[in-house]
């Protein structure tokens, strides 16, 4: 197998993984959190059905000064409000967020870095 | 590879070999083995057909309403043209996984947007070959409206469009980059086309896109998916190995979700920090987002179907050694 194989069925194994994560969030936490009158509203915009899931992830895996950022801009609307998600989640639920939040944002980054390099032409 | 015949008025063998050079003789139908003369809007099989190939394309091209589209359009594109339009159109569905993953409405609004702007040149180039086939007045204003629609399609769509064309080699370009190639193609009043078909999935590219008014509106992931399982179906009919095929759409499928998807949330990310100056800096920013989330997700998806048969392959060897 030359290295460009290598590299995609290792992508395919993370998609996988991340897929599984994705589902397993989604239904233990923001489906709780959806279902919750004080959270509804605070899920920031969901572009595509299931969208909300990768908002709470976001929300709750980023560190404190980029949330106050966040709060800070015009468009804070479009991400979910961490400082509520917070009160209403438990430690479970935030270390579950993380471990997909950060395998998928690393999935994501090595696949577009992957992308870039193949167009460069390195996978010859 | 199997030529298909294609003509828009009945031909007797005198008239087709003038023509086209081609002798009733080499002529074979779908519903009949040896025709005395080339019906409208049929498709005929030139040549042997050794491989049963052929007979499966013509299976698929026959129905009326399709042959009649694919003549028409077969006709004012050049034959070889409207395989890579085919090809094209089935790229276009491909699309969708950006809408899929990254389904902003800013992106819906401007893929509805690009495939508009193909339909509307589309339509200006019908209407100028109608204009030269009636030998109407209004020639040259079709020629020049086909023009101008050209050019605010190249304007508006420049990234898509060259995502679109790198798939296509088509030797003096295609319609889509070049208009006059467009206008030449309208312009010839012959009335018998080939069509050069080298699979069932390109005759399967070429009955969609025949009826391609199908590839617009708000369905398009929901279509695409529906593409992907029939390309897995049309290798279980064909009795091919569907099980590669199904693990390459679905995990190319879901590589370009992802790919998609980080795209427009780190873009989205950098927006809401950025808090870009009124509306148009929001449109703009907005748009950098769905183009990149789109090249995002198409490039992995092209890259994943491409490597991941040779990953089924080598996995299922190794299951096979165990």
């Amino acid at each position: 197998m030359t290295t460009i194989q290598y590299l995609v069925g290792l992508m395919i194994i993370a998609t996988l993984i991340t897929g599984i994560l994705f589902i397993l969030f989604g239904q233990i936490t923001v489906r709780k959190l959806r279902k919750n009158p004080e959270t509804k509203e605070q899920l920031g915009v969901e572009f595509a059905s299931g969208w909300d899931v990768l908002n709470v992830a976001a929300a709750l895996s980023r560190p404190k000064w980029l949330s106050e950022k966040y709060k800070k801009s015009k468009l804070s609307g479009l991400a979910a409000n961490s400082d509520v998600l917070y009160q209403s989640t438990t430690l479970f639920d935030r270390i579950l967020a993380r471990v997909f939040w950060f395998l998928y944002v690393f999935l994501g980054a090595a696949m577009i870095l992957i992308l870039i390099l193949n167009w460069c032409g390195v996978f010859g | 590879m199997s030529e298909i015949l294609l003509c828009s008025q009945s031909l007797n063998s005198e008239a087709l070999q003038r023509q086209c050079g081609i002798n009733t003789d080499q002529l074979s139908a779908l519903s009949c083995e040896a025709p005395i003369l080339a019906a409208a809007n049929t498709p005929y099989l030139i040549g042997d057909d050794p491989s049963g190939i052929g007979r499966g394309v013509l299976g698929q091209l026959a129905p009326a309403h399709v042959a009649r589209e694919l003549t028409n359009l077969s006709l004012s594109y050049g034959g070889d043209n409207v395989v890579a339009l085919a090809e094209i159109s089935a790229k276009l569905k491909e699309y969708n996984i950006g809408l899929m993953g990254a389904s902003t409405s800013v992106y819906a609004n401007r893929m509805g947007g690009f495939a508009g702007s193909v339909k509307d040149y589309q339509a200006a180039l019908m209407e100028y070959r109608q204009a030269v086939k009636t030998a109407s007045p209004q020639k040259a204003a079709a020629k020049q409206k086909a023009h101008t629609a050209f050019q605010k399609m190249q304007s508006q769509f420049r990234n898509e469009l060259k995502l679109v064309n790198s798939q296509v080699k088509a030797r003096r370009g295609t319609p889509l980059t070049s208009v006059e190639r467009a206008t030449n193609i309208a312009r010839s009043s012959r009335t018998a086309t080939k069509l050069n078909v080298t699979s069932q999935v390109q005759a399967n590219n070429l009955v969609k896109f025949s009826q391609h008014a199908k590839f617009l509106g708000n369905g398009l992931a929901v279509i695409d998916f529906g593409g992907r399982i029939g390309s897995v179906h049309n290798s279980f009919q064909a009795g091919g190995n569907w099980e590669r095929d199904m693990f390459i759409e679905s995990s190319s499928f879901a590589a370009s979700a992802v790919a998609g998807s980080i795209a427009v949330k780190a873009g989205l990310g950098l927006l809401i920090v950025a808090t870009p100056a009124g509306w148009v800096g929001l449109i703009v920013g907005g748009l950098a987002v769905a183009g990149t989330a789109a090249a995002a997700s198409i490039g992995m998806n092209s890259v994943v179907k491409k490597n991941s048969g040779a990953v089924y392959d080598s996995v299922m060897k190794w299951i096979s050694g165990v």
